[in-house]
């Protein structure tokens, strides 16, 4: 973890943010947003709303973020074909350093770490990339309260000082 | 907390940047690349993606 993370502790609190999709009968839509950013080497992308998605297995991301950060994707670290919304896309794993901003977007201030990207061909969509499983909620406690209509990131080790080691079942 | 509200209206089939403080739109453009380039190294923006038309499908998951 980066050296920054020393000057503001975690956790951090990001508020539910609005969704342009209206897919819940014409009201507004909030969902757990946190800025994020994405560098290689001395290249880095500007800051971005990635969706926190306890459903997906890794970080995916836009193949736009990948021609941003000067990546050649036909050097990849693997190839998978997932089929989302009945539609085919292909995805190509690359290691890069992911950082996380606190809510109030600053841009200099943040906490990184290496991991595996899944780069998405052709996804321009709402959000720009999805924040999964291995490389975000593996590195962080992360709660998600529709009540609270916040997300809280904590230290890693979190999770397991609040309720203990959970057994297997 | 409460949560960040946003106007799309107007921005559809646009990406756009927010200011993550207010959740208003500070750059919006048809091209991604556009809002990407403009809105780097600026404290407090953040791009989000495109605003969909309000009769565009809807995906899930990846959309």
């Amino acid at each position: 973890m980066s050296a920054l993370a020393e000057l503001d502790q975690l956790p951090w609190l990001y508020p539910y943010r609005e969704d342009p999709q209206h897919t819940r009968l014409g009201q507004p839509v909030f969902r757990p947003f946190v800025q994020v950013s994405l560098a290689n080497g001395d290249t880095s992308t500007t800051m971005l709303d990635g969706l926190v998605d306890t459903g997906a297995d890794a970080i995916l991301a836009s193949g736009l973020l990948a021609d941003q950060l000067g990546i050649d994707l036909s050097e990849h670290e693997g190839e998978v074909h997932h089929a989302v919304g009945g539609r085919t896309m292909n995805t190509r794993y690359k290691t890069v350093t992911m950082r996380l901003h606190p809510g109030s977007g600053e841009v200099h201030e943040h906490r990184e770490w290496s991991t595996q990207v899944g780069f998405v061909e052709n996804w321009h969509s709402y959000s720009l990339v999805l924040l999964g499983s291995v490389g975000f909620l593996d590195r962080f406690t992360v709660t998600a309260s529709r009540f609270a209509q916040a997300v809280a990131v904590e230290d890693q080790d979190a999770f397991d000082r609040r309720f203990g080691i959970v057994p297997p079942a | 907390m409460e949560p960040i509200r946003t106007d799309f209206k107007g921005y559809e089939g646009k990406f756009v940047a927010l200011d993550a403080r207010t959740g208003k739109i500070v750059l919006a453009d048809e091209d991604p690349r556009v809002v990407l380039e403009k809105a780097k190294g600026r404290n407090h923006v953040v791009v989000r993606g495109r605003v969909p038309y309000p009769d565009e499908p809807l995906y899930v998951g990846l959309g």
